[in-house]
This record gives C-alpha cells, structure tokens and sequence, in this order.
C-alpha cells in the first residue's frame, strides 16, 4: 500500500509532499497509518468536496493506492472531517520532518 | 458554484463575447454562463452596498471587542474562550498577542480610515491560539482569525517557525483578509486572489508600521519578521522592498516572489500563485509609499483603502487595480496631483501602466476550458 500526500497553499504558499510505500516501513509506524485510515474511514471519503478557498488555509491532497483500488481526497482544515485529522497530522509531521531531515 | 477553477478565471469580457459570437454551442454556453455570472456579483454588490449605506446611519462608532479563544491544539474552532475585551492579561503570550495585535490593527482601521472594524459595524474580533499541534501556518476561516504554535513539536534545533502570533504584520494580515471578504470579495484565486493576498500584506505591515510610528523609509516591509526560528537564512516570510529575497534556505527553499510583470509566475498551485505573484502589487504599494514620504498609512494607505472599499470588484485584476488606485488617488487629492503621479509610479516600476493592457495571468487556462489552446500569453 501506497500514501501519496500533498500538502501546499498556506500563509507562504509553499507545497510539501510525502510518499510512503508501507510495506517499507516499520511494521509498528505501517500499523499506526493503517489504523488512520480505518479510522478515517478513507476510502469512503468523497473524492473532491466543493469548497471555496479559505484564504491562507492548507489545502492537502491524499492518494492511497492498494493492489486493487486507488482513491484521491482533496481537503483542507476546515472542511475535513473529524475522523481525518489525525490521519493529516500524522502526514505532515512526516512531511516536515522529512523536509528537515533531507537538508 | 466556486468548484470550478478554471471558469473563475478573470477573462477580458470581449474575449467572452467573441466565444459567444464565434465559439461552438458548447464554448458559447460555457462563456455566457460565466458572462452572467460576473455581472451578477457586481449587481449583488451594489445592492449590498446601498443597504449597508442606509444601515450605516444608524450606527455610531463602536469599541472594540476582542475575543481570543483556546484551540488546546485540537481543530475545533473557536474553542474554548480565554480572554474577552476588557479581561486584564493573560500569562499565555500567544493570547495576549492576538489580543493586542488584534487591538492594533482595529485603531489603524478605525483611527485612519474612519472603519469599525471587519465589517464596519463593531464586528467582533474573535482569534483562535495554539490551533493543532505543529501547525505553521495562520489563515482566516471567513469568520475568524486562526494561529498555530509552528514547529513547537520538533526538538529545537529542527525548528523554523515561532507562533505566528509573533508577528504583528501577520496578526494585520488575518484581519484584513475579513475587511477584504466585507468589501471587494476578491477571489482568492489567480490575480484576484494575489490581490487579496497584496491586500493583507499592505494592511499587515500598515499595522506593524503605524504601532512603530515610522516613516516609510523607516519602515523595513518585511512581513513576518520574527516568525522563522534562527534555523532558518532568512528575515521573514516576504518582502514589500525586494520581493524574492525575503529567505534563501536550504529547507524552506529560496523566496519566489516576482516584483515585476515580467517574473509573473503562472502556476495551478497555491489556487494559482496567489501568495507568489502578491509581490508584484505588494511592490507597487512600497514604490507609490517610499515615492510620498512620511508615513504609508497617510497616503498610499488610504488611496490603497479607498480602491479596497469603493472600487475593486470580485475579479480585479492587477491592470484594473492600476487603473482603480489611480483613479481613487485623484478623487482623494486630485488629478494629477503628487499623490497621483506617485501610484503611476508605483505600477510602472512593476511593468504595469495606469490604461494599459497587463496580461491577465489566466488566460491559458480559459482558453483551455473552451478547448482552444494559447497562442502567445503576453
Ligand atoms: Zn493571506
């Protein structure tokens, strides 16, 4: 399974994106975004809900490709559902993270 | 009815009308539906207008009324209320600025230009502090003003961002996106949104400058100083002076403002640059502010004000917001004044000139909808 994120807009306007293939990843750390999506409820999450800019706002873009399905969410912090946050925080920690961590 | 991107984008209504004289069935439906729409924002915005005109009468000029809420580093907004206008001071620095900034950007509003707050009606200011946790960024949520604590959850020396209530430029920035969605509802996308965005960052630093009581050559025009960590090679996240050197880092990456026409960026990211290309009004802004001396807020502040609130539309673009601050800059001090003469400056030193033809920035994607595809952009 694979995790393609995209996180950009923002007060600076600068994009960050991640992708994570979890069959490459500590079993534990594979669980944990497993569970986020479960939790999520992902795969029934309307694809792209209109929404109109909220000026300054994140807008994140979420890919999860299995053997059998890929599906795309395009969200952002004020129009994400409940369940999503913690699955998105998780995300961009890693994009951050990783962001420091290549330099 | 804004899902569709790419139909918002400004087009030139000639350009409409001929689609709608030569184009296919399919072409002319698509053009004179965005045809009918444009003019029935603008008829809606007159008739807003006119009914807060008659209001306005009746309301005397209120305090201002702050509230500054606790995320607790969830996404519920507003959440849980920390401090309401006259509460003495809290041992949270964030709330206390937000607080203050917010105070601040209210007086220049009301103190310069006359306005009671977001909406000129005493509109509460309600701020949201410690939104998530790592969260670096600020925005507006078309109610409220929303900050998070930046990088708080990285050992220190992986960190770039302070707060971003740190910086008073950015709490004026929040606020004035609210007076912005009372006012000329520009689009946030394309050159109206980098319009907006301009907007914000004019209204931002005012704040930071009128607090500071300095000129504008006194002024540095750096929006967010204090907001990146000392990780990070860089004075803030833009500059009015010299867009495009704001930072040049190894994470962050290197400032991509253009300050001129000609470095127009056209992009799909960031709802088409609009945080990019808001250098290049930004930059006329400081021209037209360093041009007539003493204080920005004086003079360019309320030409720049007036364009805002009497005569940017939902479209603008930067060629019509050339033209309107021109135009607003004769009405306030007359034509051919000094004042005039500075805006024309102002937009020719970004390659801009006062009743010419700048491109729009969008027409690529236009055309595309209409299935014809770009010739020569400029
Ligand atoms: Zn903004």
């Amino acid at each position: 399974m694979q995790i393609i994120f995209e996180r950009s807009g923002g007060i600076m306007g600068l994009k960050s994106s991640l992708t994570l293939d979890l069959n490459e990843l500590p079993l534990d750390q594979a669980g944990t975004l497993r569970r986020l999506l479960d939790e999520a409820n992902f795969f029934s999450l309307t694809e792209n809900p209109p929404t109109r800019p909220t000026p300054d706002g994140f807008q994140y873009t979420l890919t999860v490709v299995t053997d059998t399905i890929s599906h795309t969410v395009r969200t952002s912090d004020t129009t994400a559902p409940d369940e999503l946050h913690p699955l998105l925080h998780e995300l961009s920690q890693r994009a951050r993270t990783q962001g420091r961590l290549k330099a | 009815m804004h899902t569709h991107h790419s139909v918002f984008c400004i087009t030139p209504p000639h350009m409409l009308q001929e689609i709608v004289r030569n184009g296919s069935s399919t072409q002319r439906d698509l053009a004179l539906r965005t045809l009918i729409t444009s003019e029935q924002m603008r008829g809606q915005r007159r008739a807003i207008k006119s009914v807060a005109a008659f209001m306005g009468t009746a309301i005397t000029a209120g305090d201002k009324q702050r509230s500054v809420y606790d995320a607790k580093n969830d996404s519920q907004l507003p959440g849980t209320l920390v401090r309401n206008e006259g509460d003495p001071a809290s041992t949270d620095p964030a709330v206390n600025e937000a607080y203050d900034g917010s105070g601040v950007t209210y007086d220049l509003y009301y103190d310069i230009f006359g306005r009671n707050s977001i909406d000129n009606k005493g509109l509460k200011l309600e701020s949201t502090v410690h939104y998530q946790k790592g969260y670096d960024n600020a925005f507006w949520d078309g109610k409220q003003m929303v900050y998070g604590d930046g990088d708080e959850d990285l050992p220190p020396a992986d960190r770039l961002f302070n707060r971003f209530t740190i910086a008073l430029d950015i709490i004026g920035h929040e606020l004035t996106h609210g007076v912005t969605q009372h006012e000329a509802n520009l689009a946030y996308w394309d050159q109206s949104g980098a319009l907006n965005e301009s907007l914000s960052d004019v209204f931002g630093s005012l704040v930071k400058q009128y607090q500071r009581k300095q000129t504008a050559s006194e002024a540095d025009w750096v929006i967010g100083e204090g907001l990146f960590t000392s990780n990070v090679n860089g004075v803030g996240i833009r500059t009015m002076k010299a867009p495009g050197t704001a930072y040049n880092d190894p994470v962050l990456g290197k400032d991509p403002q253009p300050g001129h026409m000609k470095d127009y960026v056209r992009t799909i990211e960031d709802n088409g640059g609009v945080h990019i290309n808001s250098g290049i009004p930004n930059h006329a802004f400081y021209i037209t502010a360093l041009e007539l001396g003493g204080n920005a807020w004086e003079k360019a502040g309320r030409i720049w004000y007036k364009t805002l609130t009497d005569k940017l539309q939902e479209r603008s673009t930067f060629q019509q917001a050339c033209d309107l601050t021109y135009e607003a800059a004769s009405e306030l001090f007359g034509a051919n004044s000094l004042e005039q003469q500075a805006v024309k400056k102002g937009w020719s030193e970004v390659g801009i000139t006062v009743g010419g033809d700048a491109p729009t920035g969008c027409l690529s994607a236009i055309l595309g909808v209409f299935g014809i595809s770009a010739r020569a952009e400029k």
